[in-house]
């Protein structure tokens, strides 16, 4: 387990460091003038020269990514070109709110999923077809409009949740999870749509394992053989889709960031790229590539805790 | 069982109710706009970033400001000059020596006095600053402090534009003691009539204000608390406007319908124009364009008034002038000088030896897509052969800038009309890319440059004249600048910015 853990570390850094590595010098391949973005239409050629030199623009690429480097290796990741906020900062602002969003929304998919493909699964009929009536309905219907229904419906008319902003948990509790019902709500349909589908399946595929059949008549109880044995071989497909629907959530919510104008990485990642402000691009590629190795490590831990079968060495 | 997962189930909708009966007890609206004080809450399309007065901007950026800066002077809705931290104003005789007599009974919110010497500090800090409108104080040499409540401005020539910037980004006044500390960048200390609490704002997503209670002129801001959200998408305000978070917001045409069905008042104000800019007027890179009569065809040969029906559901007004319609170059005459007219316009070309038309490379830019597919086929139905290049958004700015384009569709945020011509028409002006010059047209600028007064509006209006005539440029419309807000806040629009200045709002009587 510690070589594992170990090697996943490694290639964790070499990923972070590759990734890092293409996308400041993608980013100076774009020929865009972040100074000129900075200063606007009215600044002359001087004013731009000289912002150009304070952000160091006028160095060689080799020298400024050198300087990059060395500065995150001790975890200063510079300023916003454009806020003049710490990119830590800013991060440490943005991350929780996407995260609130993503980990709430992952969490109550995985609970309704199971719940939904589990039934459909054991039970078959009429909820097996209602589940796979939803799975189809929640494909087909995009998150954004979804959102807007929601806003519509319980901000707008009924007036009974907040249409937009985020409150921080450590601020109000109570109004912390009010502002996430909606945002939640408008991306879970989707998710629990594809993770219900893959329970379902992968339970009814247990089910049918002879050694079910065999547990079942040696008369082990219809709970025990669910909980213990069923479900903890078809948890892992259903776990990877989980890790799968995290990373994209935490990229993709920026639709929903921006109806429900949560100030979350999503707004961030777009105003940054569009500005050209390169140390908070590269400060949120390297946060979320990290960000994207710990999921794929919990799930593997957690799939080997749940199947013995599928635990590594 | 079954038994188990029907209660597994029955908590999942249980605790689905619990949260939906919590929420049902929570105000979702602010208390804002009692007849007197309470909070105006504001929603904004782009995010505060330096609080630095040095980096202070026009547009939407000025309401983050306006809270915590007083300025040494103040303008109105009807665009008047009066007097505010400076209790007086003159100019002498060549407007070239700017008197400002100032107030003594004003402090900053650290302690630290407003006097003479804290406006040197400030304009100085300004002018030598990075910030995109250091060029608004190009035109001061330095800055003389003749006694503790008087300064003199000593100018290198003279600047219309002054005034009005003093009154707004450029006369923003910090204390002078925060002003080389770095921190201003972060948090602002100012002798505005609010102070930031930044125990009830958070970064990107709220930004409260409230009262400064030392403050010279309360009276003038019947609000005792300002919010500020940022909310850059038009859906989610719209929304918050509705579900009544926010009292006031900008919008756009399409939005105007659905809005007033819900009950928002729509408030209207000329703002930017939309047309196309000919840079090229030398011929430096397509020869064509040196000959006025082509650049005038490029006038007749584009339905404005269509584009703006179409695009712009008829939201502003047709013009041929590169002059805000408020603004003292305005001339309401010159915006009969090009209707749409192809044949007009073949035969300008043909006149000026291109019957067969010219190849011209029109960006792509990101935004302007539809208007430039229109342009396009309306060019090529006169007989240019028009081909696009896309231009991302990071690169909008600095690829125009460099002149790499000739021709090409762009929307410009007119103001000032000084403002506009050194940003625009001016040898040196960053817009006049190919550096292009006029000896009538300098002298047109000289001349609107040192006059005041009515000699000022007749000179820049002759200024306006010239442009439109040499068709500089080819503008087809003025769009308005739609806000919203709600029934309880009375909004009075602000002629030559986006957004009303802070001192726009009221609670409704």
């Amino acid at each position: 387990m510690a070589i594992f853990l170990l090697r996943r570390l490694g290639a964790a850094v070499v990923l972070v460091f590759v990734i890092a590595t293409m996308t400041f010098l993608l980013m100076s391949m774009t020929g865009g003038d972040p100074a000129r973005n900075i200063l606007g239409d009215g600044a002359t050629v001087e004013q731009v020269a000289a912002k150009s030199a304070e952000l160091g623009l006028d160095q060689p690429l080799a020298v400024r990514y050198v300087d990059w480097l060395g500065a995150a290796i001790t975890g200063d990741f510079g300023r916003s070109w454009f806020t003049n906020e710490p990119v830590m900062t800013s991060l440490a602002n943005k991350f929780p709110v996407s995260l609130s969003v993503v980990v709430t929304a992952i969490l109550v998919t995985a609970l309704l999923s199971a719940v939904l493909g589990v039934t459909a699964a054991v039970k078959r009929g009429w909820i097996d077809r209602f589940v796979q009536m939803f799975a189809v309905l929640g494909f087909a219907l995009p998150n954004f409009w979804v959102a807007l229904i929601l806003v519509t419906v319980f901000a707008v008319n009924l007036k009974i949740l907040p249409a937009t902003g985020f409150v921080p948990f450590a601020t109000d509790p109570v109004r912390w999870l009010l502002g996430l019902i909606l945002p939640v709500g408008a991306l879970v349909v989707g998710t629990i749509a594809s993770t219900a589908q893959q329970v379902r399946g992968a339970t009814i595929d247990v089910l049918r394992q002879d050694y079910v059949r065999t547990l079942r008549s040696r008369g082990i109880s219809h709970r025990s053989l669910l909980f213990r044995h069923v479900l903890r071989n078809a948890a892992p497909p259903a776990l990877t889709v989980l890790s799968l629907q995290f990373v994209g959530l935490l990229g993709g919510a920026i639709i929903i960031e921006k109806i429900f104008a949560l100030p979350g990485i999503g707004s961030l990642a777009v105003n940054a790229t569009l500005q050209g402000d390169l140390p908070q691009i590269l400060g949120l590629v390297v946060v979320m590539v990290v960000l994207v190795v710990i999921v794929n490590l919990v799930i593997d831990l957690l799939t080997g805790w749940l199947n013995p079968k599928a635990r590594v060495s | 069982m079954k038994r188990s997962i029907l209660g597994l189930g029955a908590l999942v909708v249980a605790a689905s109710l619990m949260l939906a009966g919590c929420s049902a007890g929570s105000p979702a609206s602010t208390d804002s706009a009692a007849s007197t004080g309470g909070t105006l809450t504001l929603g904004a399309t782009v995010d505060a970033t330096s609080w630095d007065t040095a980096d202070a901007e026009f547009g939407n950026r000025l309401q983050y400001m306006q809270p915590v800066y007083d300025s040494l002077l103040h303008i109105d809705s009807k665009l008047e000059i009066t007097p505010w931290l400076a209790s007086a104003f003159s100019y002498n005789d060549d407007n070239t020596r700017l008197t400002l007599t100032l107030r003594d009974d004003v402090t900053f919110t650290d302690g630290e006095a407003f006097n003479a010497d804290a406006v040197k500090a400030n304009l100085d800090h300004f002018a030598t600053g990075t910030g995109q409108n250091s060029i608004t104080l190009a035109s001061v040499s330095s800055v003389e402090v003749t006694s503790p409540t008087e300064v003199v401005l000593v100018l290198k020539a003279p600047d219309p534009a002054l005034l009005r910037n003093l009154a707004l980004v450029s006369g923003m006044m910090a204390s002078p003691a925060q002003l080389t500390t770095g921190s201003l960048k972060t948090t602002p200390v100012g002798s505005g009539p609010y102070v930031l609490d930044a125990a009830a704002t958070v970064t990107g997503s709220q930004y409260t204000y409230k009262r400064n209670a030392d403050y010279w002129n309360a009276d003038a801001f019947p609000y005792d608390s300002i919010v500020i959200k940022p909310l850059s998408d038009l859906t989610a305000r719209l929304n918050a406007l509705k579900a009544g978070e926010i009292d006031a917001a900008s919008a756009d045409a399409k939005s105007m319908a659905e809005a007033q069905a819900s009950g928002l008042t729509v408030g209207k104000m000329l703002g930017d124009w939309q047309g196309l800019f000919i840079v090229d007027r030398a011929g430096a890179k397509v020869p064509a364009l040196a000959d006025e009569r082509v650049r005038q065809a490029l006038n007749y040969a584009i339905d404005g008034d269509a584009i703006l029906k179409s695009i712009r559901l008829g939201e502003g007004e047709s013009t041929t002038q590169i002059f805000n319609p408020s603004s003292q170059a305005y001339d309401k005459s010159l915006d009969d000088a090009y209707p749409y007219d192809p044949a007009k316009a073949k035969k300008l070309l043909a006149e000026a030896g291109y019957a067969d038309g010219f190849d011209l490379v029109l960006p792509d830019l990101a935004g302007f897509s539809d208007v430039t597919t229109i342009t396009v086929q309306s060019l090529k139905d006169v007989g240019i052969r028009v081909t696009t290049e896309p231009v991302s958004a990071d690169q909008t700015i600095s690829r125009l800038i460099s002149g790499e384009f000739p021709v090409f569709v762009f929307s410009w945020g007119s103001s000032n009309s000084w403002q506009d011509t050194i940003k625009l028409l001016t040898p040196t002006a960053p817009w006049n890319m190919m550096k292009n010059q006029d000896p009538e047209l300098d002298s047109l600028i000289a001349a609107a440059q040192s006059s005041s007064g009515a000699d000022a509006d007749t000179a820049f209006q002759k200024l306006s004249a010239f442009v439109v005539d040499k068709a500089w440029f080819a503008p087809w419309y003025v769009q308005n600048n739609i806000y919203l807000s709600s029934a309880k806040t009375s909004v009075t629009m602000q002629p030559q910015n986006v957004v009303p200045y802070i001192w726009n709002y009221a609670p409704a009587s």
